[in-house]
């Protein structure tokens, strides 16, 4: 069974989304790596590709568990695919993972959406993580006739993995960039608290539905590395 | 068998009536119907006027044969944009409902399209996704899905054996193949196509194809039946040998230059001989 979040309790959440994340890192929190949970989150409308949806699902191959947000406890590996706004109950359970010392990949759908929830996704991003991204750029227009724009990967290891044609490339600030597309970057990774919280600004989950071998490497390697899974 | 050809072939400035009474003297039973193509069936005609179409071609002594479109190649159900991927869902869905009004049972879907962009694995993907709840819509309404092989065109599904494989993942028995026998190029034998998917042809275009001829400005890899590099023996031997029945819909990319008038009879006459097997 999927669990979307609802707008009631989007609205009973609210609240959580004023709490930057760094102001809680600092209270006390129970480690819970031990737990070895892993869930790919359903965030419903939100979600704007349902095939991303569907590829980290696949290529997790069973061990990640279905996931409801609203009673969400903090996870090894919580991944967000295609997140387009991001309700306040979903920055909590992102949050106290991350704060437990967990794995997070969150993945931007920001590409696929309209204006206004762009616009709201970009705020929560940077009210509630820190992470600021720019407007979404359609890398094919200027590819007619040249080089595929692949995503090259450089941390935890290279690889090399189609666009999917609308990149939201990611300020320079926090964090350390571990992918590019045409010189854009697309992917960081930021220290929270205990946790790793990695933000993609090209949807990875679609390559991995299409079977992209080295997307599913990739992703196998950023969970063996930072959470420790294999 | 049956006889029939699409309305995107009549004449232009011809009206639709004017359409179906040459339609009807050439000597076809049915017309195919594309929506979006002509000026009376677009997504927004509505259902009463739909049933109008119905009763011009009923009137003519004629039957729909089928509802085609060519609206995929714009919006594709293996779209990345889902926006995109839900008009495509609903161009389908605005065909089955035409269909059953017009009284038909089968329509024609481009099931994906490969592009440098968008590859083919996502492109296969998407398209057994979009076509599961497609044919339980179709299946509801008494219609059944026949995706075209656009071979060359769309870059996807190249051969017999692709195709089944694709039909096989769909899995749905209101989800099957609308054969062009002359989209097949130099890749394969229209013959061999009929043998393998012989239960699961919904409909089948007919025209011939040069098979040494690329695109190239005005002159087109297709040409009128009888014309070309087809083997019409086999293709009828092949459709006695699966048992196939229904319709033949002409589909011709080259048009008469003068007397445009003058194909609809010259293929309607190709077709008997095909049909009779008088090759």
């Amino acid at each position: 069974m999927t669990v979307r979040v609802t707008r009631r309790q989007f609205l009973e959440c609210s609240a959580a989304v004023a709490v930057p994340l760094r102001w809680r890192l600092g209270r006390g929190f129970s480690p819970v790596l031990g737990a070895k949970e892993q869930r790919v989150l359903d965030l419903g409308p939100h979600c704007s590709l349902r095939d991303s949806l569907a590829g980290y699902a696949a290529a997790m191959e069973g061990r990640a568990q279905e996931t409801d947000v609203s009673s969400l406890a903090p996870c090894a590996v919580l991944i967000v695919p295609a997140a387009v706004e991001i309700p306040p109950a979903a920055v909590r359970a992102i949050t106290a993972s991350l704060e437990a010392g967990g794995l997070v990949i969150l993945e931007s759908g920001a590409g696929f959406a309209s204006a206004r929830d762009r616009s709201r996704h970009r705020a929560v991003l940077h009210d509630a993580f820190q992470v600021r991204i720019e407007s979404p750029v359609d890398l094919w227009p200027e590819a007619n006739g040249s080089a595929i724009p692949y995503v090259d990967y450089s941390w935890p290891v290279a690889a090399k993995v189609r666009d999917f044609s609308r990149v939201v490339p990611l300020a320079r600030g926090a964090g350390e960039i571990i992918a590019r597309v045409n010189g854009l970057p697309v992917a960081l990774r930021l220290r929270c608290g205990r946790g790793t919280l990695i933000v993609l600004g090209s949807p990875l989950g679609p390559a991995l539905w299409a079977g992209d071998a080295q997307a599913r490497l990739w992703l196998r390697a950023v969970v063996k590395a930072t959470a420790g899974l294999g | 068998m049956k006889k029939s050809i699409g309305d995107n072939m009549f004449p232009k400035d011809w009206g639709f009536a004017q359409g179906l009474e040459l339609v009807k003297r050439a000597g076809y039973d049915g017309i195919e119907l594309w929506l979006g193509d002509m000026p009376w069936f677009q997504m927004s005609t509505s259902d009463a006027d739909v049933r109008a179409l119905r009763r011009a071609v009923e009137s003519a002594g004629l039957v729909v044969s089928n509802v085609s479109t060519g609206l995929h190649w714009r919006s594709p159900l293996s779209a990345r944009d889902p926006t995109v991927r839900a008009h495509a869902a609903r161009i389908v869905e605005r065909q089955i409902e035409t269909a059953a009004l017009l009284g038909a049972d089968a329509v024609l879907v481009v099931a994906g399209l490969v592009t440098e962009e968008v590859p083919y694995n996502e492109v296969y993907q998407r398209s057994v996704e979009a076509l599961k709840p497609l044919g339980d819509t179709a299946k509801q309404a008494g219609v059944r899905i026949g995706c075209e092989n656009c071979n060359a065109e769309q870059r996807f599904l190249m051969s017999p054996r692709e195709f089944w494989q694709f039909l096989g993942d769909v899995n749905h028995p209101a989800v099957g193949i609308h054969l062009d026998v002359g989209n097949i190029h130099d890749n394969g034998f229209a013959e061999q196509w009929i043998e393998m998917l012989g239960s699961r042809i919904t409909r089948i275009h007919v025209k011939d194809v040069l098979k040494h001829r690329g695109r190239c400005g005005d002159q087109s890899v297709y040409t009128n039946l009888l014309l070309g590099d087809n083997n019409w023996p086999a293709i009828r031997a092949a459709l006695t040998k699966v048992g196939y029945d229904g319709w033949l819909v002409a589909e011709m990319e080259a048009r008469y230059r003068y007397a445009p008038d003058q194909q609809f009879f010259d293929t309607a006459q190709a077709m008997d001989r095909v049909i009779a097997g008088r090759l």
